[in-house]
């Protein structure tokens, strides 16, 4: 029976399947908002479903450079870890597996399908990629910063008041000092890390203007110019699942709470807000802004993210 | 028992003045004594884990029988608690597997007898230093592990650059020495004894400048020992140019001996841990160690000397957690010891592996090896997500550890540096894996074959620990980790197994009392549910696989069909790889100042680095006089 419910948290909800239909609707809606900005008409939601199984059936090509084994795992295990990550996100009073739902794993888990991405990327051979990989790494030095400050921060302030100062790195802790408390935004100390946290959402993701690993105009998509078929359409996969689980992160850390105690409805509001989130951080970004260059990308994240996180971890520090 | 510490030294000893009179003629002498010493001392000292470990004994052992006379130690005593026995195990498993691996490794070499002497000298003289209970001896010890190694680090002379660093680690090393010595001289001075038990118990509440002095003395040196940061510049050189063997052992068990020695001087000697000034000394010099680590790992060009930077950045999480000295920053402290002995000594054999293959170690040079040497490879990755601290490999765990120590200490911006560092590790071993193992293969290497079992079974066995300490991290804990830490904060048993009982409380006044590790803390690591789900997950991807995901039909590599090449801006394909310097360049561009500053100051001169040692070790005695009461 154990083994069944966790067949079925992994494969079903909220795990594999779930998370790519939410993920492949969010990209959907990512994209239709964004046209709708720009005064076009934009494709209908489920494109990105029609977009993935389109790729599902193209024929996977390895490039005769790579090194086959790595070039074809590396998405999988891109795959594997978000999934995994989308266990431990509490969807209000949810969560699949709360005992070890801990913010630092998720930051570490966060970073293996950027990793897979870049072993996948190196080992297709391609120069292409190299410069891809290289950029995505500096991306990840940049956003990594302001990201760790941020979520000490929130550690900081549920432990001040549930644990008598002591900090905690737990995510239902954070969900529980918000149904106590109110959702964490209306802080106004952590409105700054919050605001952070949304500048990050589209670097972790990728989108315009920090997308300067996949840079299409630059180097044609970077790390993923040699993919084709399956390995490609998991990859765009992960770019979708990556989408929700940063939204859902931070509805999670910022706008949860004691929710309606009805799991479906819970569940719905979690990706509502998402939806909004995805719509405030990465798609009105996107529709206003153009790539950034790489040098101004590590600045732009070292200076204002990063301030505006100290800064909130400074009042938290100070007991506000 | 009593025996086994004492033996599984002179064993050691025994064999490298076998290989002298026996070894020099004939290869296969010389292997089977080293072979046969380094098992003996393996097996010896793991026979130590069920007395010192589990339950819980010091095994102490005076040499030649010179017990203590009227509560007064005269002899020289080996003495082996936990936190001894667990650097212990690390020595002892960092020089059978790199003994096994140099059996293939050294064989383009000529006088590798040598080699062997050396090696089993360095050992020999790291476990001595770990298991005495002796000031005197501990210098002694040191003595012969830096000349030990000082020669192996000239060993490949017709290297460029092996004598230089091998001339830096004499000068350095032995300014480390002679401040091990002044110091060392200084307390006995004022206590007349150098049993290191007894020290301590006479230096209890009583301290006097003098054995401050003395104090700051020793912790420079041993600092020296460790490469903590700014006594480091030996360290890359000779990590460099010796053997990866011996670059296996410098960084697996030599710098870990200066770590012991620094636990052991701060914790035991001197009850030092009590003084916030002086926890505020170690976390200090051991986040600048970290981070100046691995920036200047960043920049490098070379594996081992990229690996070398590495190995003083790791040693900086060491040195930090020991600072914060709580139960649990002990704990995280230790265990990134011993899992920085593993991910380090496994990096530094694939780094040893592709120079037998290919000859050279220079990321610009190599590129697209992964197909030619799959497992060399595969244990690299397993090495540098170790060491990147991804799940669920051990490098996780520890850090995870020292993360939630730093930060229960109200160290946030300890904790942040310390994230921060490990991403960039991260960054650092992408380079290497782009460089060396992915992207394309130079024309040269075309020939290139994977190297001899015997040099990849000991390279696998660390990859196999290495998983097995991240997915099993209560068992480490539970029989390796808190014994040692437990040995480090109550001295009291320590002292009295040496010097009688109730020698301890005749002075200390009370047993010294365990703070109890608490464990209790937001959801504790429990990677083993994590395998199951991963196991879960690449069940449910094979079935894909096995429905038709990947198709194998649709993989084929031969043949003339151009569209296995590479995209290559639509013209011809042509021979391009991004290499090592090619690579982060936004980071170099935005901290060009940085980098420029700190290029500038490894300016190669060894008068620079003499004088970098005497004006830190001039810092920490201003500061010990200012800021301990």
């Amino acid at each position: 029976m154990v083994v069944l419910s966790y067949l079925f948290y992994v494969l079903v909800f909220p795990g594999l399947l779930f998370s790519t239909i939410v993920g492949l609707i969010l990209s959907g809606i990512d994209r239709k908002v964004v046209a709708r900005m720009q005064k076009r008409i934009g494709p209908p939601i489920i494109q990105p479903f029609y977009d993935f199984f389109k790729l599902l059936g193209k024929e996977t090509i390895v490039p005769r450079t790579a090194s086959r084994k790595t070039f074809l795992y590396a998405p999988v295990i891109g795959l594997l870890a978000l999934v995994t990550v989308a266990l431990f996100i509490p969807m209000f009073k949810f969560t699949a597996i709360s005992t070890v739902a801990d913010i630092i794993v998720i930051i570490y888990l966060l970073t293996i399908p950027a990793v897979a991405l870049i072993i996948g990327g190196a080992a297709s051979g391609s120069p292409y990629a190299g410069v891809g990989i290289s950029r995505e790494m500096v991306a990840i030095i940049s956003y990594e910063l302001p990201l760790v400050i941020v979520l000490l921060t929130i550690g900081k302030k549920v432990g001040m008041a549930l644990n008598n100062g002591a900090i905690t790195f737990s995510l239902s802790q954070i969900v529980n000092y918000q149904a106590q408390y109110g959702p964490m935004i209306t802080k106004w100390s952590l409105i700054p890390a919050a605001i952070a946290l949304l500048l990050i959402i589209p670097i972790k993701v990728g989108s315009v203007p920090f997308d300067i690993a996949e840079a299409e105009t630059e180097i044609c998509e970077g790390p993923l110019v040699e993919y084709s078929g399956v390995p490609l359409a998991i990859f765009k996969l992960n770019h979708a699942i990556k989408m929700f689980i940063m939204t859902s992160l931070f509805v999670t850390l910022f706008l949860s709470g004691k929710g309606t105690g009805i799991l479906i409805v819970d569940i719905l509001l979690q990706v509502i807000l998402s939806a909004i989130v995805v719509i405030v951080s990465i798609s009105t970004l996107k529709a206003i802004t153009a790539r950034l260059k790489v040098e101004q990308v590590l600045k732009f994240f070292w200076t204002y993210p990063t301030a505006l996180a100290l800064l909130s971890l400074i009042l938290v520090w100070m007991g506000f | 028992m009593q025996h086994y510490p004492i033996l599984s030294i002179v064993t050691l000893f025994l064999g490298a003045f076998l290989t002298v009179i026996f070894g020099s003629k004939n290869e296969t002498v010389r292997k089977f004594i080293a072979l046969v010493a380094s098992s003996i001392s393996l097996i010896l000292v793991l026979m130590l884990i069920k007395p010192v470990m589990i339950e819980n004994n010091v095994i102490q052992y005076w040499m030649g029988n010179w017990r203590p006379i009227h509560d007064w130690a005269i002899g020289i005593g080996l003495e082996v608690d936990s936190l001894g026995l667990f650097f212990g195990i690390i020595a002892v498993v960092t020089i059978f597997l790199s003994i096994v691996f140099s059996f293939r490794y050294t064989e383009k070499d000529s006088e590798t007898d040598k080699y062997y002497v050396l090696f089993l000298m360095l050992s020999g003289s790291v476990l001595g230093l770990v298991f005495t209970g002796d000031l005197f001896n501990m210098f002694v010890m040191i003595e012969i592990m830096t000349f030990a190694a000082v020669g192996l680090t000239a060993f490949r002379n017709y290297q460029e650059g092996a004598l230089e660093a091998a001339l830096k680690y004499l000068v350095l090393g032995s300014i480390g020495s002679s401040l091990v010595l002044a110091g060392t001289i200084t307390i006995y001075s004022q206590v007349h004894t150098l049993n290191m038990a007894q020290i301590s118990a006479l230096l209890f509440n009583n301290l006097t400048p003098s054995t401050l002095f003395a104090f700051a003395l020793l912790l420079a040196g041993y600092s020296l020992k460790a490469f903590v940061v700014p006594f480091h510049p030996a360290a890359p050189d000779a990590y460099m140019s010796a053997p990866s063997s011996i670059s296996m052992a410098f960084s697996g068990m030599v710098n870990k001996a200066g770590v012991y020695a620094i636990i052991r001087l701060v914790y035991v000697l001197y009850h030092a841990m009590s003084f916030k000034s002086i926890q505020l000394l170690l976390i200090i010099i051991g986040t600048i160690t970290m981070f100046v680590g691995v920036t200047m790992a960043l920049a490098q060009n070379d594996f081992k000397r990229l690996l070398a930077f590495h190995s003083i950045s790791q040693i900086g999480y060491v040195i930090t957690a020991v600072g914060v000295s709580t139960a649990l920053g002990l704990t995280a402290g230790l265990y990134h010891a011993l899992n920085h002995t593993l991910f380090k000594g496994l990096l530094f054999l694939t780094a040893g592996a592709v120079f037998y293959a290919t000859g050279t170690t220079d990321l610009n040079k190599l590129g697209g090896l992964a197909k030619k040497m799959p497992q060399t490879a595969a244990v690299f990755l397993i090495g540098a997500f170790s060491i990147s601290g991804l799940p669920p490999f051990n490098g996780f765990v520890s850090k995870w550890l020292v993360y939630q120590a730093t930060y229960q200490a109200n160290l946030a911006p300890v904790t942040i540096v310390a994230l921060l560092v490990s991403v960039m590790t991260l960054a650092s071993f992408i380079k290497v894996a782009q460089s060396i193992f992915f992207g394309q293969m130079p024309k040269e290497f075309e020939n290139v074959k994977e190297v001899p079992l015997s040099m990849r079974i000991p390279m696998w066995i660390m990859a196999i620990l290495c998983v097995l300490t991240g997915i099993f991290p209560n068992f480490v804990t539970k029989y390796l980790i808190s014994p040692a830490v437990s040995a480090a904060l109550n001295v009291g048993k320590y002292i009295d197994i040496m010097m009688g009982n109730g020698y301890a409380e005749k002075i200390l006044g009370k047993p010294v009392e365990i703070p109890a590790v608490d464990y209790v803390l937001a959801g504790y690591w429990n990677p083993v549910a994590w395998l199951v789900l991963f196991a879960l997950l690449l069940l449910a991807v094979t079935i894909v696989a096995v429905a038709g995901g990947f198709n194998t039909a649709s993989l084929p590599v031969d043949g003339d069909d151009s569209k296995y090449e590479v995209f290559f801006g639509g013209e011809a394909n042509e021979y391009s790889h991004v290499k090592g310097n090619d690579l982060f360049w936004g980071l170099k561009y935005d901290l060009r100042h940085y980098f420029g500053f700190m290029h500038d100051a490894h300016s190669g001169i060894i008068n620079d680095y003499a004088l970098w040692a005497i004006f830190t070790t001039t810092i920490f005695i201003v500061y010990i006089f200012l800021l301990v009461p």
